[in-house]
This record gives structure tokens, sequence and C-alpha cells, in this order.
């Protein structure tokens, strides 16, 4: 039997972890189910996040109680984190401000990653796009792996820890409301800004660019504020993952992981659909999570390590969905601009006859 | 310039050639940029590792069951998934996706091979390169794979520029990759010429990915990291020119290496892990300034232009 405490910690890492996902996918979402826009640099948005607060946020604070922020806060990281941690720990309120800044950080770093990725994403065609963007997130994971005064070079960089105040007993459930709360603020926001009048221009602006211009919409302008916004919110979940794991290391963030599963997510679940974003990244994640907790088990049956039956498994789900449900498990649906009640009422009024027989 | 370096830079470029025709070729066909390109690369390097190590068979033999291994990988990827999606109007970028779910299962199998290899039979599976092949034995008091992979890039490109050009079937690709409407109607059988064209594609990439461990280290993300030195290699050339194919995988082969070698030892040996920025490079210069790639220049009119001057 497992033990009750192995699956509560199962659990929890799981809901984080879904958490985090759910923004990538929810953000991914925005750029290519909304506007269209083939983002296959992700993973510049989420890494960015996350090695900005491994690279600045953590030296911010270094700066603010005098430990060195310089070079030397690579080289004798572990004396000043643990500083850190123990004025954290005993101070909430310092606690709290570090993480919400450290978010607020992250969306803005994240924001101006995406309006250097609009750079090209306004003048080039789709597929070039999408090759530039992965082009890009691949210049910054070389720059992070090696230049040591960024975030310590491929060994990484640890962080302050801002859930340590709560007590290491109730730190993963701190971690958990924190993403989810999160997750809900970004679902709640992006759900929307897709009803608003500038979600339908998006979707005017996938289907047709030109007539989208030709009615006056600034394309331009219009896309550049979709990367902005998908980069400051990709790049928050790339911060939550690193505050909760305490750590920043170029090795945590790669392109399979953190550009193509996200594309999975968005077109399994449903590109165009907020809630089929979250339910495609709910079903990955909780697919690799399960892989990697029965990873033991099959090890005596088969030679090889089963974490890489999950991104067969992906591919082929994928291709299925791809080829015989492209619009996914959640297709997209259109959108109100009235209430389903106001919608009845007046079809009532326009052909009573017909409403009675719906 | 150092004579290693030169041969270095020789070798990698003559790899990456082939590998970057592979991929223009398929951009030209089907209009989708293949991110499977670099696995179809990385699985022939697993397949070179076996042959060598496993079966004890000279590697160059495997060199050449690697164009047919890679060309049918290529052909499942054309056959099974992007042409019925193609039949059903799928747009670029369902494509693209899809060629990245295709990523995915080959990336899944490369690792189950490496893990296989290494606890079943105890061969080194992960950073492993084949240099007692490829420097070992000599050609004319050369390193073979300095003779091998330069000689195999140029006939491979002398051959599909003949089969283009002095062939009928070559010819009718052409006229398909130009026009497949129009060919069609023609009587040009267009699915069977895009079939034929990925299977080289593939081939080329395999005889690519199975030279290059008798050259450097390879590892199970070698295909992943191939892949942007690839992208940029076809995106210098001009996306939709097969000769500027040949050209750009060159170019950057060069670049990369000679490019990396005069920098590290001009600044120092700290700029080495910098390199696949050269390639980036590169490709950000020439999409800013001749999104046609050097192919779509029409340096006739820039000659012309100067010489009013």
């Amino acid at each position: 039997m497992i033990e009750l405490s192995t699956i509560s910690i199962f659990l929890t890492n799981l809901i984080i972890l879904i958490g985090i996902f759910i923004i990538i996918s929810l953000s991914l979402n925005l750029e290519y189910g909304y506007a269209g826009i083939p983002n296959f640099g992700k993973l510049l948005a989420v890494a960015g996040g996350a090695y900005f607060v491994g690279a600045v946020s953590g030296r911010i604070l270094a700066l603010a109680y005098g430990q060195p922020a310089g070079l030397s806060y690579i080289d004798k990281n572990l004396e000043v984190i643990g500083f850190l941690n123990n004025v954290l720990s005993s101070s909430p309120l310092q606690s709290i401000g570090f993480l919400v800044l450290s978010l607020i950080g992250a969306a803005f770093f994240g924001g101006l990653l995406g309006y250097v990725a609009s750079y090209p994403a306004i003048r080039l065609r789709g597929d070039y796009l999408a090759i530039t963007l992965l082009a890009m997130g691949e210049i910054l994971w070389v720059i992070a792996d090696n230049w040591q005064p960024f975030i310590g070079g491929s060994m990484g960089v640890r962080i302050p820890d801002p859930f340590r105040w709560v007590g290491s007993q109730y730190r993963p459930l701190a971690v958990l409301l924190t993403v989810l709360v999160t997750a809900a603020i970004i679902f709640l926001y992006l759900q929307y800004l897709g009803r608003s009048p500038l979600g339908r221009v998006l979707k005017a602006m996938r289907e047709n660019e030109l007539s989208a211009s030709v009615y006056g919409k600034d394309v331009v302008r219009l896309r550049t504020k979709t990367l902005i916004v998908g980069f400051a919110i990709a790049a928050i979940s790339g911060a939550l993952n690193s505050l909760w794991t305490v750590s920043v290391s170029p090795k945590d963030f790669e392109r399979v992981r953190h550009t193509f599963m996200p594309w999975v997510m968005v077109i399994i679940g449903g590109a165009g659909n907020n809630i089929g974003a979250m339910i495609g990244a709910i079903i990955f994640v909780t697919l690799r999570e399960l892989i990697v907790f029965y990873k033991y088990s099959f090890e005596a049956i088969v030679p090889f390590d089963v974490v890489w039956l999950e991104y067969l498994l992906m591919g082929i789900a994928l291709i299925i969905v791809l080829m015989y449900r492209p619009e996914g498990l959640l297709p997209e649906k259109p959108t109100r601009t009235l209430s389903e009640r106001r919608i009845r009422e007046i079809a009532a009024q326009v052909a009573p006859e017909k409403s009675r027989e719906d | 310039m150092s004579i290693p370096l030169l041969r270095d830079a020789i070798i990698f470029a003559s790899i990456l050639t082939m590998l970057s025709t592979g991929l223009t070729l398929t951009y030209m066909t089907t209009k989708v940029p293949n991110f499977a390109h670099g696995n179809f690369a990385a699985i022939n390097a697993y397949f070179t590792l076996i042959i060598a190590k496993l079966l004890n068979i000279n590697p160059y033999v495997g060199a050449v069951a690697g164009f047919f291994l890679g060309g049918g990988i290529a052909l499942v990827l054309y056959l099974l998934i992007l042409k019925p999606l193609l039949d059903r109007e799928a747009n670029y970028i369902i494509l693209m996706v899809a060629t990245i779910a295709y990523d995915m299962i080959l990336l899944s199998i490369i690792n189950i091979v490496a893990d296989y290899l290494s606890r079943v039979h105890k061969i080194t599976s992960r950073l492993f390169q084949l240099r007692e092949w490829g420097y070992g034995i000599e050609i004319l008091g050369q390193p073979s794979i300095f003779i091998i992979a330069p000689l195999l890039a140029a006939i491979m490109v002398i051959s599909l520029y003949l089969f283009l050009n002095k062939t009928k079937f070559g010819i009718a690709m052409r006229a398909a990759i130009d026009n497949p409407a129009l060919a069609e109607t023609i009587g040009i059988n267009v699915n069977l010429t895009y079939a034929v064209s990925w299977f080289i594609s593939g081939g080329l990439a395999g005889v690519g990915g199975a030279l290059a461990p008798l050259h450097v280290t390879c590892n199970t993300d070698t295909g992943t990291r191939l892949l942007i030195s690839i992208f940029a290699a076809s995106i210098v050339g001009g996306f939709t020119n097969i000769y500027g194919a040949f050209l750009g995988g060159f170019l950057i082969g060069l670049a990369e290496v000679l490019g990396t070698g005069y920098l590290a030892i001009r600044l120092g040996s700290w700029i080495v892990p910098y390199r696949p920025i050269i390639p980036l490079i590169l490709m950000a210069l020439t999409l800013l300034f001749a999104p046609q790639g050097l192919t779509g220049i029409n340096w006739s009119r820039i000659r012309r232009r100067e010489g009013h001057d």
C-alpha cells in the first residue's frame, strides 16, 4: 500500500505543476488560439521569468539587506541565500513583498522579452516567425548556460525562499495556494479579455489579417500587444516555478518541455478555448506525473527509463487529435456579447414560432 | 588558421550541407518547416553506434544504410501524417505542430534506444563518439572522415543536381514543386514526386547523422541542438532554393567552426560554448536584410547599380 503522506505529497506537487502549466498554456492560447501567432518561443518567456527571479529579484533582496549582490552573489550564493532565508523566515511581510514583487518584476521582464519578440513578429511570415522565435529561446538558453554572472551558468543559482515563514509543514500548501490563485486571476483576466472587443478583434485578425486592417484595426499594434501580454503571463509561470523549487538552472527549462508541450496541451485541449487549454494542461501534467510516480515499478520490466514514454504518448495523441479532431477536445465557442437569456428574448421577439420549436 | 580547425570546419560544413539540402527540399514541396529534421539525423547517429559497437560493422557501411533508414523515417512522416493533413487542407501551423509531434516520437525512440544500449549492452550511449573510425583510419594520410564526409556530400549534391535537371522524373518533380495544380493536369503524379523528395530529404539527413559520431561527440539531444544550425543554413541560402541550401549549409558550417575558432584565439576559449549564436546571428541578419536568402538576392541588379554610380 502507498502511504497517505506519499499520496498527499504527490497530489500537492501535481496540482502545483498543473497550475504552472495551466498558466503557460493559457498564455499560448491567447497568442495562438485567439491571435493566431505561432509562438514557438514559449521557452523564451518561461525561462525569462525564472531567470529574472534568479538574476535580479534575488540580488535586489541581497542589496536591501547589505549582502553582496554583484559577482560574489553567485560565488557566495549559499551563504547569501542562507542569510536571506533567515531574515525572510521571521518576517512574513517581507516574504510576501518579495514574492509579489518577484512575480510583478518577472511579468515586466517577460513583457520586455515579448516586445523584443514582436520585432520579428510584425515583419516575418508565419513559419519564418516560428523558426525565429524558437531560435531566440535557444539564444537565451545558451547565454544562461554559459554566462556565469547571470544565473551561475549551468550550475544554476539558488534563490531566497518567500514561503519559509509558514513553516516547512505548510510550505507546499502555501505554494499550491499561490499558484492556484495566480492561475485563477490569469484565467479570469483572459476570459474577460477574450469576451472584450479586443478579444474579438484578435480573432478577426487571426481569421483574416487583411480584412481586419481594412476595418481600421492596427494589426501591428495588436500583434505587439498580444505578444507582450502573452510573454508576461508565461514569465509569471516561470517565476512561480523557480520560487517553488527555490533554484533556477538553465537545464530546468528546455524546448520540448516548455515550448512543444504547451502546444500539445493547447491543440489537444482546444485552441481558442481557455477551458480547453486548461484541460490540456491537466491531462498531460497528470500523465507525466503518473508515469514518474510509477517509474520504479516499471524499472524491472523494461530496459529503459519509462519517462521517455511520455513524449511518445504525447506525440501519438497529438497526431490523432490533429487528424480526427483538429478543433481539440473542447472546441472554440462563438463569443456571446449578450447573456443567453437576452439572446432568447430577442429571438422570441423576432421569430416567435421558431424559438418555440427550439 | 590551423589545419585541424580547417579540417573540422570542412567536415562539419559537409554534414550540415546534407542536412540543410534535405530540409529545403521538403520545405519546397510541402511548404512546412520540418521540426523533426534534426532528429532524422540523431536517430541515424544511434544507428551508426549500433552498427559499429553492437554488430562490429564498419560505420561507413552504416552511412549507406542510414540513407534508407532516414529516408524511411521521413517517408512515414509524409505519407502517414502530413499527406492526410494536407488532404484536409490543414494550415501551416497545424502542419508544423504535426512535425513537432513526430519529433517528440523520434526523441522518445532515441532516448529509449540509448537507455537500452547502455543498460542491456553496457555501451556508452550518451555523449558517445566513434572517432576511432573517423580519425583512427586514414585515407591518403588524412583522417578518413575528412575525405569521406566531403566526398559523400559532393556526390549527393551533384547527383541531386543531375537528378533534378537531367532525368525525366527529376524534371517532373521540379514542375510539381513550382506548380502542383498545373503539373497534375499534364499527368505528373504530384503525390509520388513529393513522397520521393521526402525520401531523399530523410536519406540526406540519415547520411549526415550517420557520419556525425565519427567526427564529434553525439548525445540524445544532438538533433535538438543541430536543428537550429540546419534552419539557419537553409534560411541563409534562401528557403525555397535547393542550390541555396548547398551554399547555406557550407557557409554556415564554415562560419560556425572557423568563427568560433577565430574568436577563441582572439578573445579566449570562454567564447567556445557560445558557438550556437553564430548561425543564429547570420540567420537574423539574412531575415532582416535579404529575407529571400542569398540566392534570392538579385545580384545582377546590384552590380548594375554599382556600375552606374
